[in-house]
């Protein structure tokens, strides 16, 4: 008796505890997206004196034969096609230098993660000067010094071909740092035992990183995959501010192509349709993950 | 695992290597916001970018002179310590709801936040800036904070440490009759520091930069915060890069010098972000 | 327990602030019988900033029962951003509007229209290039106080040495004398390129630059008259034709692509397609050497963009007839001339013509005046429709470079355009709009 009541008590506090985040959530985050599912078979234009009109699947087909948007999806696809790997294979090379624990970890730890705390918007400013074409510019200048003098000056950001790599290299400068975090976090719960056993038994160094680090990190792998997958279908930032989609949409992407729609052309049901196909890509990709986590919980 | 001293070398020389190129565009950005504004991108082509010769101030004092910076500065701190402070109470409060209370609804509910957690902020950005379009309420401070203060996966991370809090930590005050609220606050928060110093760090990370949805619901410089404010004076003319830059090392040396010192939290934050699975 | 006050105390401070301030950023409504009068214009040059806002405080010193607030906003995102507060309702008074997206405002219903608001007399002096660009729907909408002007800037020693004739308004090269002139230049030039187009500009030079080729080729970017379609125009045969000979000029090497936007000052080209804006440093680097010549005539005329910045009333206007006094004092022939010496445009009313040693008979940019009142401009298309038109040619330009096939390129354009016009029902105006 006792215990239900106290049971019954605490629906009208937990209520009231929860309900300011539960409200924020229905309001700012169901409601709309909500709305969006709704608005993407209308034709709705902002400040577009006609009447709306219920359209059906038209601004999907629209989206699916629009050259624009299908390449704003391949150029997402390819971004996360490259930068991906790249950039966990990066992050996973600095956590694994770092977990050594030599003198002066500590110091290229906070160098490596420092980019993190840069906002992007500001990240794609400096680049833009990196990137400045011309022989000045300290990409060419760099490349030059490289190549002993082959490589001849481009104009990286207006280069159809070399756009999009430019701004994947920024993305994994700014970003590696919070993911070779993750992974050194994970590096430092595998046991030593571990090692220490496969080292009686003989295991080398590959062996042991193929054997034990690499299954161990599992988890946290997938997840910086997933995080960085993401990411790469997020793209916004950097295209805005650095090659506006160009050149010949070498650069655009779905969010990019979305904002034009929304706030540009005031083709919201078309942006909502956008929305609606990203949050797609979003939900498959998380899925999964899911699939793959769940997988090795079973197996351990 | 003792790395032999070849190894060692070897490790150095590697970071050495990523070091350099971590740390050219940051020295670069440094020294040239301390250059006449034409010597920056003649000289970022050559070694001279990172030697401090005729250093000055000119391009900071041009930057105030230029662009309202103390106003920014002041938008996106404000905006994002009302995120930061606003969310800590609101998703912590719910998770504890979530995680040690019992109550009817309490599951569907708990799945729906979680299910909430995949849906990426670009996601919603459409619909919510065509109904702050309609409603009027785009150039305003609310609009840039009141969408983000509930966050799914905040309440995510704060019920996953609630959750793995000893029962008995309550109990005692529940007999001796203290409110929920009381209980939240005297004994649950106290405890949990760490995570709420994470999702604080978390939090600061994700809208210190933000970029898209100010540049939707901006206007003019009145509530204009640092990205959007940084990109547009890129974009003034005429293109000045020290001054440019000197608004970049402005912008972000206070976080970074935040970073410095609480490092330790910053990775705790960031690593238990992983958490997430 | 210490923590318990650190929270609440956090939370009260975050709450308080938030219901202070929600509400403010907006501009706050002033007392009395002050007359505010609020203005929108885009962040341009410096010196076109200061002139302004001094152009500004002036007016508030002629007028103290009136005060003109100016707000400044980033040319990137200026379109987007008027466009977002007229679905809000948020317009100011007045507004500056880039010329050719002054359609899509004036159709949506945002603006007021000029017509009975400015006096006959100062209309009656505007250059016929202001008022065409700024009529819409047989209104006037909005009116700038200079235009632009878009010739060919050329090297005089290098065209002699090429024994060229210097070509007139009168009679501009033809499509042929302009190849010819171009292969003549070319031979005598080390790397080949002879022409700047000014690839590096990009964004909506591509369309002010480059698409009065299009028209004086006999090509145009959408059927004129009912402006319901580009189909047999944008990829007609005169378009196709024209661009196709564009991209021939690119890919035979005849361009700078002007990476370091220096092709010209540096000497390495000798012809360089360019407007008012470059007049001040293409004249110190070239000296007497400089020469300015009209648009060649491809077939049907030498033609040139016109369109500019330009000032127009918004429906939420509570006071029109003192928005139209801001308007006319800047059209003053001083207030004219002191923004055109700042960004070097051209003065949009005679009287300052006649006033402007660059641009009065004589004056190295007589020409550019020239062109604009003697109807060689051609107005960029008059449709709410024109924010895709551009964007779609930028596209096409964009593929022309890399060198792509001209007649698809052509065709997903006016396919999209033509889409988009349909998705609108043609923008009926508000008396002919069916249910």
């Amino acid at each position: 008796m006792s215990r239900r009541r106290r049971l019954n008590d605490q629906t009208a506090p937990a209520l009231l505890l929860a309900m300011p985040a539960l409200l924020g959530l229905l309001l700012f985050i169901l409601l709309p997206f909500a709305t969006a599912l709704v608005l993407a078979f209308t034709d709705l234009r902002l400040g577009s004196p006609l009447a709306v009109n219920l359209v059906g699947l038209d601004q999907f087909l629209y989206l699916f034969n629009d050259p624009d948007f299908m390449r704003a999806l391949l150029n997402n696809l390819l971004f996360a096609a490259v930068a991906v790997p790249l950039q966990t294979l990066l992050a996973l090379a600095l956590a694994l230098l770092l977990n050594r624990g030599l003198p002066g970890t500590l110091a290229f730890r906070t160098l490596f993660f420092m980019p993190v705390v840069f906002p992007m918007s500001l990240v794609a400013v400096i680049w833009s000067l990196i990137y400045a074409p011309g022989p000045n510019g300290m990409m060419n200048a760099f490349l030059q010094w490289a190549s002993f003098g082959l490589w001849e000056a481009k104009d990286f950001l207006r280069d159809p071909l070399l756009a999009m790599p430019a701004i994947m290299l920024l993305s994994i400068w700014q970003g590696v740092g919070f993911q070779m975090v993750i992974l050194l976090a994970g590096l430092q719960g595998i046991p030593q035992t571990l090692y220490e056993a496969a080292a009686l038994d003989g295991a080398g160094r590959w062996r042991q990183l193929l054997h034990i680090t690499l299954p161990q990190l599992r988890n946290p792998l997938i997840f910086v995959i997933l995080v960085t997958t993401i990411l790469a279908f997020r793209l916004f930032d950097q295209v805005q501010i650095m090659t506006r989609g160009g050149p010949e949409n070498a650069t655009t992407t779905v969010i990019y192509e979305t904002v034009q729609a929304a706030f540009a052309r005031q083709q919201v049901a078309l942006a909502s349709a956008m929305t609606v196909v990203f949050f797609l890509l979003v939900l498959a990709i998380t899925l999964l993950q899911r699939r793959f986590t769940h997988h090795q919980r079973e197996v351990a | 695992m003792r790395p032999g001293p070849g190894s060692t070398l070897m490790t150095y020389l590697l970071l050495a290597g990523m070091a350099a190129l971590f740390i050219a565009p940051l020295l670069m950005m440094f020294l040239g916001s301390l250059k006449a504004d034409h010597r920056v991108l003649l000289e970022s082509g050559s070694l001279t970018a990172f030697l401090p010769r005729e250093l000055s101030l000119q391009n900071y004092s041009d930057v105030f002179r230029r662009s309202e910076f103390p106003r920014f500065f002041f938008n996106s701190l404000f905006i994002t310590s009302c995120i930061v402070v606003c969310g800590l109470v609101v998703n912590s409060l719910a998770a504890y709801a979530f995680a040690r209370l019992q109550w009817r609804g309490r599951d569907l509910l708990f799945n729906l936040v979680l299910a909430l957690m995949i849906l990426p902020f670009e996601a919603i950005a459409v619909p919510l800036f065509y109904g702050a379009s309609i409603l009027g309420l785009r150039d305003t401070y609310a609009v840039q904070i009141l969408p983000f203060i509930a966050n799914a996966f905040a309440i995510y991370l704060f019920y996953s440490f609630f959750i793995g809090m000893p029962r008995e930590l309550e109990e005692a005050a529940r007999i001796d009759g203290a409110s929920t609220l009381r209980i939240f606050f005297s004994i649950i928060a106290p405890n949990a520091k760490p995570v709420f110093a994470s999702v604080a760090i978390l939090t600061f990370l994700t809208w210190w930069g933000s970029y898209l949805w100010p540049t939707m619901v901006t206007i003019g410089p009145t509530v204009r915060p640092l990205p959007v404010a940084i990109a547009s004076f890129y974009t003034l003319p005429p293109l000045q890069w020290g001054d440019i830059l000197a608004f970049g090392v402005m912008m972000v040396a206070p976080v970074v010098l935040l970073f410095v010192i609480f490092q330790r939290w910053f990775v705790a934050g960031v690593a238990s972000s992983a958490l997430k699975g | 327990m210490r923590y318990r006050i650190h929270i609440s105390k956090l939370l009260s401070v975050g709450l308080i602030l938030i219901t202070l301030t929600s509400g403010c950023g907006k501009g706050t409504d002033s007392t009395a019988d002050l007359t505010l009068l609020s203005v929108w214009a885009h962040a341009g040059q410096e010196s076109e900033r200061s002139v302004l806002q001094q152009q500004v405080a002036r007016f508030n010193q002629a007028h103290p029962d009136i005060e003109v607030q100016l707000t400044l906003i980033p040319e990137g995102s200026y379109n987007a951003q008027i466009q977002a507060a007229a679905v809000a309702g948020e317009l100011p008074d007045l507004i500056e509007l880039d010329g050719p997206f002054l359609s899509a405002y004036a159709w949506q219903g945002h603006l007021q229209p000029l017509d009975d608001l400015l006096d006959p007399g100062l209309v009656a002096d505007l250059l016929p290039s202001i008022i065409a660009q700024g009529s819409y729907a047989d209104r006037l909408w909005a009116v700038g106080v200079f235009d632009s002007g878009l010739g060919l800037y050329a090297d005089r020693a290098k065209l002699n040495q090429a024994k060229l004739r210097i070509p007139t308004l009168q009679q501009p090269w033809s499509l042929q004398e302009f190849e010819t002139a171009l292969g003549q230049l070319a031979m005598k030039d080390p790397d080949g390129r002879v022409l700047d187009l000014k690839l590096n500009y990009a964004g909506e030079w591509y369309t002010y630059g480059l698409s009065p080729l299009l028209q004086s080729a006999g090509g145009d970017l959408i059927e004129r008259d009912q402006l319901r379609s580009a189909d047999g125009v944008l990829n007609g045969a005169e378009s196709r034709a024209i661009l196709t000979r564009l991209q021939n000029w690119i890919t035979g090497r005849l361009i700078d692509p002007n990476i370091d936007d220096a092709a010209f000052t540096g000497r390495r080209v000798p012809l360089a397609l360019g407007g008012h804006w470059n007049y001040r440093q293409y004249r110190a680097s070239l000296g007497d050497d400089l020469l300015l010549l009209p648009m060649p005539d491809l077939g049907t005329g030498s033609k040139t963009g016109m369109g500019s910045w330009c000032w127009a009333i918004t429906t939420t206007a509570a006071n029109p007839r003192v928005a139209a006094g801001f308007i006319a004092f800047l059209l003053t022939t001083e207030e004219v001339l002191a923004m055109a010496n700042a960004n070097g445009a051209v003065p949009a009313i005679r009287s300052a013509i006649d006033a402007s040693p660059r641009y009065r008979a004589g004056g190295p940019l007589h020409l550019f005046y020239q062109q604009l009142d003697k109807g060689h401009g051609v107005p960029r298309p008059r449709t709410p429709a024109y924010p895709i038109i551009t964007a779609e040619f930028q596209g096409i330009v964009d593929r022309i470079r890399s060198g792509s096939d001209v007649a698809a390129a052509l065709d997903s354009a006016v396919n999209k355009i033509d889409r988009e016009i349909a998705a609108n029902r043609g923008y009926p105006l508000p008396g002919e709009q069916q249910p």
